[in-house]
């Protein structure tokens, strides 16, 4: 089943991952795979297509634990930037079919009961931002949260939205200038 | 955006990066500079910390419980050895073939190359050079330079490889243990010359390292990860 772990367990892990420690990157894989799978899902709407790229994104995880620096990142960031960025990667490689409907069918197929490993330390990053996002616009904190969530890009939110792709990319980067002086105040 | 200062537009540029709202160009653009710029690749860093507040509002899904054998296969003392672990070594440390790869490329400016390509070839400078060795031995293999404003790739055996049940196939090494990627079958018993275009030129710019695979003759494999036993690698030198 799925260990919680503590930021520090975990970062202990993946830093003996990175040493080739077959049993550690085990214990990664355990403790973060849902929030992972979670991530990927979110992203292609497909569930095969979702295994897939997790598999890919442990794989990287492997290769690259040892350059992975806890001064620097948090672990559970440092997990979940690999797979959404490997999930956005696959999203825009052409091969996918992008489902229109909503992500959430795509949950009810998979066990979408909360798991332990919801609790890695994300509620303080979480609730700083929801903080700094409250103090922007609803459209431009919808925009950015979509745009996190779903990994389109630009040209698409400018569809989605209705708007033309100057305004929306003003909404965004002002946006997240915003939240950045926010974040760092 | 004309209405956002300057000092901000780096600032703005690593949260688009880390949110991936680019599009292609501006993405291939973004990356070469993170890749090239210490500062703005912590910027991207602190940009993905920030989104990571996201996270919490996304539920966890358990895999299928095919997913662990298929990556604890991948990561498999077998697989270990001939890739992974060979790619894990040169992220971690390099082994300084500077003084080889100056003289290799003193052999590889001496040798003529196809006249035809030379003639062709824009204006540029070799910038980039390496020595590739047998991973057995240390037998020095290939030449090989790299021009980054060209994007002009010339390769010089320096003795004959065994190509008789194998193809050498030709790879950059990403930094970072980014993994590898796949430049293509190479002459092992010819001088030639290749012309990196686009995302292969950018990476060849950035990469640490070129090593060779030998391949199954007719096969190519994925542009991550080699099929084939690593031979032979070299260590990437700016000039």
């Amino acid at each position: 089943m799925t260990p919680m772990l503590t930021r520090d367990e975990l970062a202990v892990a993946l830093g003996q991952a990175g040493d080739g420690n077959r049993a550690a990157f085990k214990t990664v894989y355990d403790a973060t795979s849902a929030k992972l799978m979670g991530v990927c899902l979110r992203i292609l709407s497909d569930r095969q297509l979702a295994e897939d790229v997790l598999q890919d994104t442990y794989l990287t995880v492997w290769r690259k634990a040892s350059t992975f620096d806890p001064s620097r990142a948090s672990p559970i960031t440092w997990l979940v930037t690999i797979a959404r960025n490997r999930s956005i990667d696959r999203l825009r490689s052409g091969a996918p079919m992008r489902r229109t409907s909503p992500v959430e069918d795509a949950h009810d197929l998979a066990d979408a009961a909360p798991l332990a490993s919801d609790v890695i330390e994300t509620t303080d990053e979480a609730s700083r931002l929801n903080a700094c996002l409250d103090t922007l616009e609803d459209k431009v904190r919808g925009v950015i949260r979509t745009a996190f969530m779903d990994g389109v890009t630009y040209d698409a939110l400018a569809t989605r939205e209705n708007v033309p792709l100057g305004t929306m990319k003003s909404w965004i980067r002002r946006g997240l200038l915003r939240l950045r002086s926010c974040l760092e105040s | 955006m004309t209405d956002i200062p300057p000092e901000d537009d780096a600032n703005a540029l690593a949260g688009e990066l880390a949110l991936r709202v680019l599009s292609p160009e501006e993405e291939r653009a973004a990356r070469a500079r993170q890749a090239s710029d210490p500062a703005f690749a912590a910027e991207v860093e602190t940009w993905n910390e920030h989104l990571a507040g996201f996270i919490a509002e996304i539920p966890s899904v358990q895999p299928s419980a095919r997913v662990w054998p298929r990556v604890e296969a991948s990561i498999s003392p077998a697989a270990n050895d001939n890739r992974a672990g060979f790619w894990r070594m040169w992220a971690l440390g390099s082994t300084g073939l500077l003084a080889a790869s100056l003289v290799a490329v003193a052999v590889l400016v001496a040798r003529p190359a196809p006249a035809p390509i030379v003639q062709t070839a824009p204006a540029g400078g070799v910038t980039r050079v390496a020595t590739i060795s047998m991973t057995e031995g240390g037998a020095p293999v290939v030449a090989l330079a790299y021009d980054t404003v060209t994007g002009n790739l010339f390769i010089a055996p320096t003795k004959a490889m065994d190509t008789t049940s194998a193809v050498p196939h030709l790879w950059l090494v990403k930094p970072d243990g980014a993994g590898v990627q796949l430049i293509g079958a190479i002459d092992g018993s010819a001088a030639s010359h290749h012309q990196l275009r686009d995302a292969l030129a950018s990476t060849a710019g950035q990469a640490v390292a070129v090593a060779i695979s030998m391949e199954a003759p007719g096969h190519e494999p994925a542009a991550d990860k080699p099929d084939g036993p690593v031979v032979a690698t070299g260590e990437l030198q700016a000039l």
